[in-house]
């Protein structure tokens, strides 16, 4: 096929004369006019929508702006102090360091979980559907209730969890703070993010399970291979692409987590639990220091961006195989 | 075929007679209103945010205010929106940048002077003096020209179970020491309730130690504020508060509360002691009536210096410079200040009116379980200090972070109050 054609063109542009370039270029244009009309309602959507604020942002990060700068339009040009302040304030450097360690965490906890259900849902079990609904629930639940609705199954005095650990013999959880301290804060917010994450990725994982071909799985049996060995040696490799894509998701939904700890984070002393998109909100409109706030907000973009790429390049290494 | 276009004709006339007539009476009706000097008649609609401070009345009142409104101004609605206190500093700074703010809001008196600054409000007529409660009119004050109307005033006090410090054996305290001292005892006699709900996130509670120990927060000079923080007095102000939580004598999660956990706290039996407004009180007793013979009620306890200071707050009514119907936005709020509006409002919720002649109205003085609200707010109060700055200070909660750790032993007081001296002054300098 290629080749016919080529011939043909190969043909045409020996008998016809060379067009000029400004012939060309007409050529061109009007070859393109199509496309742009077409594209150009998503063009604006997306550049106003995405683009203005990405830019206003960027602008922002280099400024040094008030809430009464904002409204008159004067900022004042600073370079790049904000970013040195990000870099350098010890809450501002424990939020991003904070940002990094939980979100991977999360995402861990998160695939272990979601790949654990999904291959309980694999089994062909009674009751299956039910069981694939349930899992979806938390998923529906906004993640606004879902934190309120831990912050108070976490509760001290009244709370389910302190009292189910009691009842199970851990009388050092009587009247346990959760929240009273970094670490033990972070262990209820994982837990509230894990929950809220892993229905997708379950269901996600289970989708790429069941196109595991089963007459790989059976020559592995034959061939002697346990089900542990089935399981790394030939799901897993063959399930490699949905779960690097997944990580990536996760990676970029974990990094930007705003909800359960803008709520559950919120009396932990010295707010040490705050992860940068929250820090960066409080900067902006707590404190009202505008740029710092822009700052933080772009690094993070920046963190994200280069997950990003990596997703489309395989993505794009998907399609191409 | 004629006589349709005739009668046509005729209805024709007819109709523009009728819309001429109709139109006279408008003008003489305009007339008559003029020469009785009522205002314009108002139409549209405003909204309007007021802070929920936790009362279970709160909401039942305004919406009748809004009700009642609308039924004297037909043509009219009026939007009320509830946003809890710990969230509306952001939640103003937000609208104020995108621009979208209401048209009316309720402004917790510190915030008042850093959102003028910003351009945020309709300025008001400077009031004649004696009218309104002077350090709420000063308050609402930024470079000599008002920003907002005084609506409300209070102070904290200490509210106590009476059964709970009998069991103890303990006096009511009135002192620093005094309170220590019995909070050990209660904490040793009555061992399945916390003593006292002193927290981590309520600046309304620690801060006025400072003045009770002989402190100031921070002093003017000219324009310019200075942080006064770094001081012998702060530093023991911090101490007294951060100990109780040291000793267990309030409970651990108490770090991470704020003052409305520390009200249901009081609520559910689990403290015995607590710093509480007049609103606070009457949220509690209209919560759990049955609690109303157990509590009592009793000035702040003094510190070391003699004073017994706490926190005069109180709120403005403010119009946003943004509103698109401030006739009836003005109209609305010289409505709520009426004065039997106003005593319902402030009966209800536990407030004192923020004008003069409310508060000897009001009847405080005379019950004997209210008046240390009054007193507290009248003889033994004082205000943070009134810089555009202050409400950011407070929107970010730069106090609780150093108290919490000295709470929790990584810090001494001492550093603490160095830290926040520091802190301020770098907000103060902008």
């Amino acid at each position: 096929m290629s080749t016919t054609s080529g011939q043909a063109v190969a043909a045409g542009r020996v008998r016809a004369p060379r067009p000029s370039a400004a012939e060309r270029l007409t050529r061109a244009a009007s070859k393109l006019t199509l496309p742009v009309i077409l594209l150009l309602p998503a063009m604006t959507i997306i550049v106003g929508l995405i683009g203005y604020p990405l830019v206003k942002t960027v602008w922002l990060s280099f400024t040094d702006t008030r809430l009464g700068d904002l409204i008159n339009g004067t900022s004042t040009w600073v370079g790049l102090e904000n970013y040195k302040e990000v870099f350098t304030d010890e809450q501002l450097r424990t939020s991003l360091i904070n940002t990094v360690v939980f979100g991977s965490a999360c995402v861990i906890g998160t695939m272990a979980l979601g790949m654990a259900v999904a291959l309980l849902l694999n089994q062909r079990l009674r009751f299956n559907w039910f069981f694939s609904l349930a899992v979806l629930l938390p998923w529906a639940v906004p993640a606004l209730a879902a934190s309120s609705i831990f912050k108070w199954l976490f509760d001290d005095r009244y709370g389910f969890v302190n009292w189910a650990l009691v009842n199970l013999g851990f009388h050092h959880f009587q009247d346990y703070a959760w929240f009273a301290d970094r670490n033990s804060a972070y262990v209820a917010m994982f837990v509230v993010v894990v929950w809220q994450s892993f229905p997708f990725i379950a269901l996600s994982l289970l989708a790429g399970l069941q196109t595991v071909p089963k007459d790989t799985l059976d020559a592995a049996s034959v061939d002697g291979a346990n089900a542990v060995q089935r399981f790394w040696l030939v799901t897993l490799p063959l399930m490699r692409p949905i779960i690097a894509v997944l990580v990536i998701f996760s990676t970029i939904w974990d990094f930007k987590i705003f909800d359960q700890v803008y709520v559950l984070a919120q009396g932990v002393p010295d707010r040490a639990a705050d992860t940068a998109a929250v820090t960066g909100y409080r900067e902006a409109f707590a404190l009202g220091h505008f740029g710092t706030g822009a700052a933080i907000a772009v690094v993070l973009f920046c963190v994200l961006l280069a997950f990003s790429i990596v997703y489309v390049r395989l993505i794009g290494k998907e399609a191409r195989t | 075929m004629r006589t349709p276009k005739v009668l046509l004709a005729a209805l024709c006339v007819a109709g523009m007679t009728l819309a001429a007539c109709g139109s006279d009476d408008n003008k003489s009706s305009g007339d008559k209103a003029s020469t009785t000097a009522a205002p314009a008649k108002l139409s549209g609609s405003v909204s309007v945010w007021i802070m929920d401070p936790g009362s279970p009345k709160i909401q039942g009142v305004l919406k009748g205010y809004a009700t009642s409104f609308e039924a004297a101004h037909p043509g009219t609605k009026v939007d009320i929106e509830f946003v809890p206190w710990a969230q509306a500093h952001d939640k103003f700074t937000t609208s104020i940048a995108g621009g979208k703010t209401p048209d009316i809001a309720e402004m917790g008196t510190t915030w008042t002077p850093e959102f003028a600054d910003e351009g945020a409000f309709e300025e008001v007529s400077k009031p004649p003096s004696g009218q309104y409660v002077s350090s709420l009119v000063d308050a609402a004050t930024l470079d000599g020209k008002v920003w907002g109307k005084p609506w409300y005033a209070g102070s904290r006090a200490l509210i106590y179970r009476k059964d709970v410090l009998k069991k103890a054996g303990v006096e009511v305290p009135k002192t620093w020491d005094e309170l220590l001292a019995a909070s050990k005892t209660i904490k040793a006699k009555v061992p399945d309730i916390y003593p006292i709900g002193y927290t981590g996130l309520t600046e309304h509670m620690y801060l006025p130690t400072i003045w009770q120990a002989g402190g100031q927060i921070a002093k003017q000079d000219g324009d310019s504020w200075t942080s006064e923080l770094n001081t012998p007095q702060a530093a023991k102000a911090i101490q007294f508060y951060t100990d109780f939580y040291k000793e267990g004598l309030t409970p651990k999660a108490a770090i991470g509360w704020e003052e409305p956990d520390a009200q249901t706290a009081f609520i559910n039996g689990d403290i015995a002691m607590l710093i509480a407004g007049g609103w606070g009180y009457n949220a509690i007793i209209q919560t759990k009536p049955g609690m109303e013979s157990k509590i009592g009620t009793t000035l702040e306890p003094a510190g070391p210096s003699g004073k017994d200071t706490a926190f005069a707050g109180g709120s403005h009514l403010v119009v946003f410079n943004g509103s698109k119907n401030k006739d009836l936005a003005n109209a609305f709020v010289d409505y709520m200040l009426e004065p039997a509006n106003l005593n319902k409002f402030t009966g209800e919720i536990g407030f004192l009116p923020g004008t003069v002649a409310g508060i000897k109205a009001s009847g405080y003085l005379d019950d004997p379980i209210r008046k240390p609200f009054a007193e507290q707010l009248l003889d033994h109060s004082a205000v943070y200090p009134p810089s555009p700055r202050w409400g950011a200070l407070e929107g970010a909660n730069i106090f609780d972070g150093e108290i919490q750790k000295v709470m929790r032993g990584k810090q001494t007081p001492q550093e603490a109050a160095e830290n926040l001296a520091k802190k301020m002054d770098e907000e103060f300098a902008g």
